[in-house]
């Protein structure tokens, strides 16, 4: 069971890495700095938890507000610019975070050994789960707590009239300019929540995986985070749930046996997706299609 | 008629024989030794995984051919490997682990390969056994190739077989400093960005080199004695060393600094692809030091396959070498299997043969209702090893830490092939 | 004093050597800002698929031992055939307005492409043949490496010759036409999949010679490059503005120097920090890059 419990950790937090670039993308902004948020989370709540001692719970909060305070800062300067522009310039500055990381090292002995980040040595003993007698399921319901809280707060809101200003910043900028909306205001806004919510994931991953180095923060984590909505589409926050859980559950995991072939099957699996389903997997047409199926349970008769 | 009956007096025995047979059979299809073994076999360090599952599978099929391992109440069993992809990657590691703890009847687990995917995934194991307040994993682990100083004793369900760089490099300059009296100066660099070449560096390497008289350039460092760890901070200044990114392409400046320190002895601490990048820009730039140190990672394959020329000279000390028959059969073995024997994955071959020796010690019993108490019998079996026979000889073991001390030999890069230059062991 | 010029000396001749460095660089921004001039997209797959070239010709010199001349043209065309078959599954039945799907199924080909260079070599570096490795020239106090001239003077010409084919060739104003103004563009009867498919090819085969004008120049191939190219590639396409070729040459040559001076003021630890500020100022202050026409769609 544990096993199942630790790939639910892992699918939980992919899907609060997701969702910190889906929040974005609704403005119709693509930013590969959510990897810099999760760092910032990550390692904010990791000196918290191990060098102050804090429980989990205000750790992760004031990781969650770090993090959405930077997202805040460079959201004025960053989405001055847009599309490739805006992809290189979140790249740079993730980049910088990951390399300040590189260079952090703030030891402090603790119950008799050193601990803190140590530069490329990384950031060991995040053991507060273990060492305070956490079950594994009780991690697991810890961390599908903020990853329902999240999926509930975007699905919510995106209904209310907030998800549809940010929907019409993505569609039309200036027909949603002319109406009387904030361009810069609900982008920055939209940012910062992105910031938060990227923080929240990756102070719960240093504590899942209990060592975080710089390594953990690279593009390529950039890259999965825009592309779990990308994959899912940005029809609904279950899109990305599904793409988390298809590429973290499905190909990572359950395909282990096939090895290295799986990693060349996952190139193969996106080409084939973008393909066939622009719009990714969770679409109009997919969620038309099981509206369909469901009523046809319910009245036992198609719909007339 | 004389037939019948003694063919009728011949059925219960041959049933008896049968019966004491079958269960025989039965246990010995049900009873086997599973082990679990995993690392990159995906991503820029696949090599490490490879090379490690090729190994391992060659002593697998070596310790079956010899009859298996014998259990704990006599039974002959065979030994059972599984190999799985976890990258190089924090998350798969952790996954696999958890994978093969809960899921599967493996006693023991032999992984990652990569130093920063251990570190990690040795967070999530008990911390100290016995403590039931840590809910971590229990059960034991014998890591192979990942060599960053250090890990293993994060807990005490962890154990490593990796080279003891202390002691290599100790004797490494030792042995320099009698053979090459004329060499009196070092400088070098190393990519900062990888853990284990850092580490090694900047706290063994040249603390080591200073312990034998050899001086840094420029009247040496702060702080630095022969001491480990010494000033290893100024070591890394940019004052001092002049260093790379494990990633970098463009080794103008470094090489320029390695030339005009004019130091007798350059050391290059880093893994293949820069090792290699940095040599050759030293060739273009026609640096030529006395004496040329590498990285024991350096000692691979890889090297000879990105740089054979340019690295013709460099001396490294290395946990593998085809020096002794047993050593030979490993490389032809793991060359068969599709991967190479060499200092990271040698340390396979060696585990899987102590997991034997550890299981016929302890009496493990390999039933799926003492799968619990087998990994326990195998922790403790492996923390109260004092020493093991190894491919170079015997191996020591580090109580309390979970390490081990491996006897070594000094390679140098000769016309395209390590070739040994000094047996320590001797 | 003596001090003030060996040190002048040392920053002169890192300045020399990035810039050098830096033509590989401008080679791959050029390939970057080409694709984005005509699709208005980003090709992700693009410096992977000039290391995948770099590859094919690895295989011409280890099995036929071939001069290293044939080996960079067939990487060329190895990666030209690899930009045709990009352009075919991740472009060309994707929906033109669909930015963001097209953006993804690059990254998938990109992961496709690394994953497989890596599963057939086990991801083992591999000695990469220079051409003119060994000429050097001095010039007292500094010196240049003939390698890297030599790159240098075949970005120029590479540049030279597509400046040519853009501006004097049907194929080259179809290109033009295409990027202005698509739907005029289809209205004229150009075939726009065939000009964006030929885009692609002659992109890939400049990347092919960037790829192994790379892999060159560090003497060893691996697929550790391709994440570097990648980004750096992208630094130099902003920094130069998109779209515009001598905007690409003189950003790569600024990013390389940029790159030595800091790693040789500063260390190799901050070296990226400042590069990458850099380029953050560069797109505060002036977000159009170097030679970029004001563009405002995405």
């Amino acid at each position: 069971m544990e096993f199942y419990f630790g790939l639910a950790q892992i699918i939980g937090i992919h899907v609060i890495l997701g969702l910190s670039a889906y929040v974005l993308m609704l403005t119709g902004q693509l930013s590969l700095a959510q990897a810099g948020f999760f760092a910032i989370g990550a390692y904010s709540a990791g000196i918290l938890t191990v060098l102050f001692q804090f429980h989990i719970v205000p750790a992760l909060i004031i990781a969650s507000l770090v993090a959405g305070l930077f997202a805040f800062l460079i959201g004025f300067p960053a989405l001055r610019v847009r599309g490739l522009m805006l992809v290189v310039a979140t790249i740079a500055f993730s980049e910088v975070v990951r390399l300040f990381f590189f260079n952090l090292s703030w030891r402090k002995t603790i119950d008799g050994i050193e601990a803190g980040p140590d530069s490329t040595n990384g950031f060991r003993e995040i053991r507060f789960f273990a060492a305070n007698g956490w079950e594994p399921y009780q991690v697991t319901l810890f961390v599908w707590l903020f990853v329902a809280l999240v999926m509930f707060l975007i699905w919510w809101s995106d209904r209310a009239r907030s998800g549809a200003v940010l929907r019409a910043v993505g569609e039309d900028e200036l027909a949603a300019h002319s109406v009387g909306i904030n361009i810069t205001a609900v982008k920055v806004a939209a940012m910062t929540a992105g910031g938060m919510i990227a923080g929240i994931g990756g102070a719960l991953y240093a504590h899942t995986a209990t060592y975080v180095d710089h390594l953990t923060f690279t593009i390529l984590l950039g890259t999965f985070a825009i592309a779990y909505p990308i994959l899912g589409g940005l029809r609904s926050v279950f899109g990305t749930l599904l793409a988390v859980v298809l590429i973290q559950g499905v190909l990572v995991e359950g395909l282990r046996a096939l090895g290295d072939w799986r990693n060349i099957l996952f190139g193969v699996i996106i080409i084939l997706t973008m393909n066939l389903k622009p719009g990714g997997l969770f679409d109009t047409q997919t969620v038309q299609a099981l509206r369909k199926g469901l009523a046809f349970r319910d009245k036992g008769a198609p719909n007339a | 008629m004389f037939y019948p009956k003694n063919l009728a007096g011949l059925l219960p025995a041959a049933a008896c024989v049968v019966m004491l047979l079958l269960p025989g059979l039965s246990q010995a299809q049900e009873r086997t030794v599973k082990i679990a073994g995993w690392g990159a076999k995906s991503g820029p360090l696949r090599s490490f995984g490879v090379n490690s599952e090729a190994v391992l599978k060659a002593a697998v099929e070596s310790i079956n051919a010899a009859g298996g391992v014998s259990l704990g109440d006599g039974t002959r069993a065979m030994m059972e490997m599984e190999y799985y992809d976890s990258a190089c990657n924090a998350d798969q590691a952790i996954s696999v682990a958890r994978k093969v703890a809960s899921q599967t009847e493996a006693l023991i687990g032999i992984g990652p390969t990569c130093s920063g995917a251990a570190a990690a995934m040795y967070g999530i194991f008990q911390k100290n056994v016995d403590n039931s307040g840590d809910t971590g994993l229990q059960f034991p682990i014998l890591t192979d190739t990942a060599i960053r100083p250090g890990l293993a004793k994060k807990s005490q369900w962890t154990f490593r077989n990796v080279p003891n760089e202390i002691n290599m490099y100790d004797e490494l300059f030792a042995w320099l400093r009698e053979n090459h009296p004329d060499v009196k100066t070092i400088y070098g660099g190393t990519e900062t960005n990888q853990a284990h070449s850092k580490l090694t560096f900047a706290k063994v390497i040249v603390q080591m080199a200073t312990k034998h008289g050899f001086e840094w350039v420029g009247g040496g460092i702060d702080g630095l004695t022969g001491k480990i760890g010494s000033g290893s901070d100024q070591v890394l200044e940019t004052t001092k060393a002049s260093n790379w990114l494990m990633e970098d392409t463009n080794f103008s400046v470094q090489a320029r600094a390695f030339k005009k320190s004019r130091a007798d002895m350059l050391i290059v601490s880093s893994h293949p692809f820069t090792t290699c990048g940095m040599l050759k820009e030293m060739k273009r730039q026609r640096v030529r030091p006395k004496v040329l140190v590498g990285l024991t990672s350096s000692s691979s394959q890889e090297t000879l396959l990105g740089c054979a020329a340019e690295a013709e000279g460099m001396y490294i000390p290395t946990g593998f070498a085809p020096v002794t028959s047993v050593a030979k059969r490993v490389a032809k073995a793991a060359t068969a299997n599709g991967g190479f024997a060499d200092l990271h994955s040698a340390a396979a071959w060696e585990n899987a043969w102590i997991i034997k020796q550890v299981v016929e010690e302890t009496g493990i019993m390999a039933k799926p209702s003492t799968l619990a108490a087998d990994r326990r019998k195998m922790r403790d079996g492996l923390e109260a090893l004092d020493n093991v026979d190894g491919l170079l000889g015997s191996v020591g073991r580090v109580r309390d830490e979970g390490e081990s001390i491996k006897p070594f030999v000094f390679v140098q890069a000769t016309g395209g092939q390590w070739v040994v230059v000094h047996d320590p062991r001797n | 004093m003596e001090d003030f010029w060996i040190e002048a000396i040392e920053l002169t001749q890192s300045v020399i050597d990035g810039l050098l460095f830096g033509s590989t660089y401008a080679l791959i921004g050029i390939g970057f800002t080409l694709i984005f001039g005509a699709m208005h997209k980003l090709n992700m797959t693009y410096a992977a698929a000039s290391i995948a070239g770099a590859y094919v010709g690895l295989v011409v010199f280890v099995f036929f031992s071939a001069h290293p001349l044939l080996v960079f043209a067939v990487s060329s065309l190895a990666s030209g055939l690899i930009g045709l078959l990009v352009y075919l599954i991740c472009f060309r039945f994707i929906p033109v307005n669909n930015h963001l799907a097209a953006l993804m199924a690059t990254v998938g080909a990109l992961f496709f492409i690394d994953e497989v260079i890596i599963h057939i070599t086990n991801a083992s570096p591999l000695a990469f043949p220079a051409l003119f490795g060994a000429a050097s020239f001095d010039l007292g106090a500094v010196w240049i490496r003939g390698d890297l001239l030599f790159v240098f003077a075949a970005s120029v010409a590479s540049t030279a010759a597509l400046l040519y084919v853009l501006y004097r060739t049907r194929l080259g104003l179809a290109t033009r036409a295409v990027s202005q103004q698509n739907v005029a563009a289809q209205l004229c009867g150009i075939d726009v999949h065939r000009t964006n498919a030929t885009t692609f090819v002659v992109a890939g085969l400049l990347g092919g010679i960037a790829g192994a004008m790379t892999a060159a120049s560090v003497g060893v191939l691996s697929p550790l490059l391709t994440l570097p190219i990648t980004v750096k590639g992208l630094i130099v396409t902003v920094v130069g503005g998109l779209g515009s070729i001598p905007g690409a040459i003189i950003a790569g040559l600024m990013v390389g120097a940029a790159e030595n001076v800091f790693l040789y003021l500063r260390g190799v630890n901050e070296r990226d920090i400042y590069v990458l500020l850099l380029l953050f100022v560069f797109l505060v202050f002036r977000p159009n890059g170097i030679f970029g026409k004001s563009i405002n769609r995405d």
